[in-house]
């Protein structure tokens, strides 16, 4: 299969629009999630109503029968809820709950349920984050730490680049003393097809600043996600 | 759905109605197309065509599917797609193979827990779960791997859980004629955690009785306590 490709900054997580034709030579359509106004929106969730359409007459099924009948709308308005964190921002999600506070010892959010999308296969992977900083002045309002995990895993994602993606926002908002991020997470694509290994977890960690430097410091973190 | 109106339904999918395998009264309940695609369409076709849909909703759901991670995800997407609807392409008498068994056994005989992989056919999003299999020999007992595989193609499809309970069901009793088939799935559907009311500990409990399993509140009764944990 052959893509007319304009050459793309492969480091950006997510630049649109670079890709100018489909497979079959016709032109794709474009949207950025950003810039999208309604007319836009209903627009994009047509074009995906379609695409699905397509989908399941080609898998052999009846998109006709009253069951699959409004699947197509109902499947592009679920991968559109799925992937809504393209269209918010750090600064949006966590407006300014960011309050002074003097202390220094561990702040842990955990057992955050997380749901994302793999982005190798578009199927679900599931799991719960845990998320700990030690505060340098600064806290952070503890719901906007789960937004935060909202906003990253509600993306096509690989669960590494989740992992780091978190805790890069909070190094960038408050500048903490450390930060470590703990996902464990199961993945459908696996379970559900390939190795088809059902038990497996996969389970991904980032620590900054302390929780790198210090052994004691991140083995107190390990304890108190581990602890009921 | 009477014959005149699958043939209907198949001409206007431009699929001659004598390529197709033969569609046994198990495969074939109200509401639901067990047809193949067109013999004349390779796999290789489907697969394209329906990558090539996936890279529209990459495109449209704006991502750059040129980005190293999402270039082969079409096809990759493809692929899982197809192989979470292969059930399709199989049917009962491929599946049963022969495993049938003449055995002097009147006990029931219970298959549970056995894992569960679906797609909801509203949203196309996974739901999974446990399904549980009882049933009454007739003089006959079938493979037990065979109630196994029974599972797996009818659930590899899109599908609502109420009927996938009652394929499961009708599938044994055409398949053994036994005195009785109990089929309990316990199910969590993605599209109510991940979206819509997102509750994310619900279960969904569907079940299905057939002949002695129905009649008989003291069979069920037993079936039932046995497959809880």
């Amino acid at each position: 299969m052959e893509t007319k490709k304009i050459k793309c900054d492969k480091t950006k997580e997510n630049c649109n629009g670079h890709l100018q034709l489909d497979f079959n030579g016709n032109e794709l359509k474009i949207f950025n999630g950003k810039e999208i106004s309604e007319n836009n929106k209903e627009l994009q969730t047509k074009e995906i109503s379609s695409a699905y359409l397509n989908i399941i007459n080609s898998i052999g099924e009846d998109s006709s029968r009253q069951g699959l009948l409004k699947t197509p709308e109902r499947a592009a308005k679920a991968i559109l809820h799925f992937t809504k964190g393209y269209n918010e921002t750090l600064q949006e999600v966590v407006k300014d709950a960011i309050f002074d506070e003097n202390t220094d010892e561990l702040v842990l959010v955990k057992d955050i349920e997380m749901f994302s999308l793999c982005e190798h296969h578009l199927v679900p992977f599931m799991g719960k984050v845990s998320v700990g900083y030690l505060p340098n002045k600064k806290v952070l309002g503890l719901s906007k730490i789960a937004r935060i995990v909202e906003m990253y895993s509600r993306r096509l994602q690989v669960q590494e680049r989740l992992t780091n993606q978190i805790a890069d926002a909070l190094q960038e908002i408050l500048n903490p003393r450390g930060v470590a991020v703990i996902v464990e997470a199961t993945h459908m694509c696996m379970v559900m097809r390939g190795v088809e290994k059902f038990n497996s977890k996969t389970v991904s960690s980032s620590m900054r600043g302390e929780f790198r430097t210090n052994p004691k410091t991140r083995e107190e973190f390990f304890h108190l996600v581990k602890s009921n | 759905m009477n014959s005149f109106k699958l043939v209907d339904k198949l001409s206007r999918l431009s699929m001659k109605p004598e390529s197709l395998p033969q569609i046994s009264e198990g495969d074939n309940l109200k509401n639901q197309s067990t047809t193949t695609p067109c013999k004349d369409n390779s796999e290789e076709t489907i697969s394209s065509n329906i990558a090539n849909s996936y890279l529209n909703i990459l495109t449209l759901i704006g991502e750059n599917p040129s980005r190293q991670g999402l270039e082969k995800t079409p096809m990759r997407a493809a692929q899982a797609l197809l192989h979470f609807t292969k059930g399709y392409q199989e049917n009962i008498s491929e599946i049963v193979e022969g495993a049938i068994f003449c055995e002097d056994v009147d006990d029931m005989v219970i298959v549970k827990d056995i894992e569960m992989y679906s797609l909801c056919e509203h949203h196309m999003v996974p739901f999974f779960g446990k399904v549980s299999i009882g049933y009454l020999p007739n003089k006959k007992v079938i493979g037990l791997s065979k109630l196994a595989r029974l599972v797996e193609m009818y659930s590899r499809r899109l599908q609502i859980q109420e009927r996938l309970t009652v394929e499961i069901a009708n599938a044994i009793m055409k398949a053994i004629e036994p005195r009785g088939v109990g089929v309990v799935i316990d199910a969590t559907h993605m599209c109510m955690v991940m979206r819509g009311v997102e509750k994310l500990n619900s279960k969904t409990i569907t079940s299905a009785m057939l002949g002695e399993f129905r009649n008989d509140p003291k069979t069920r009764q037993e079936f039932l306590s046995l497959i809880k944990n």
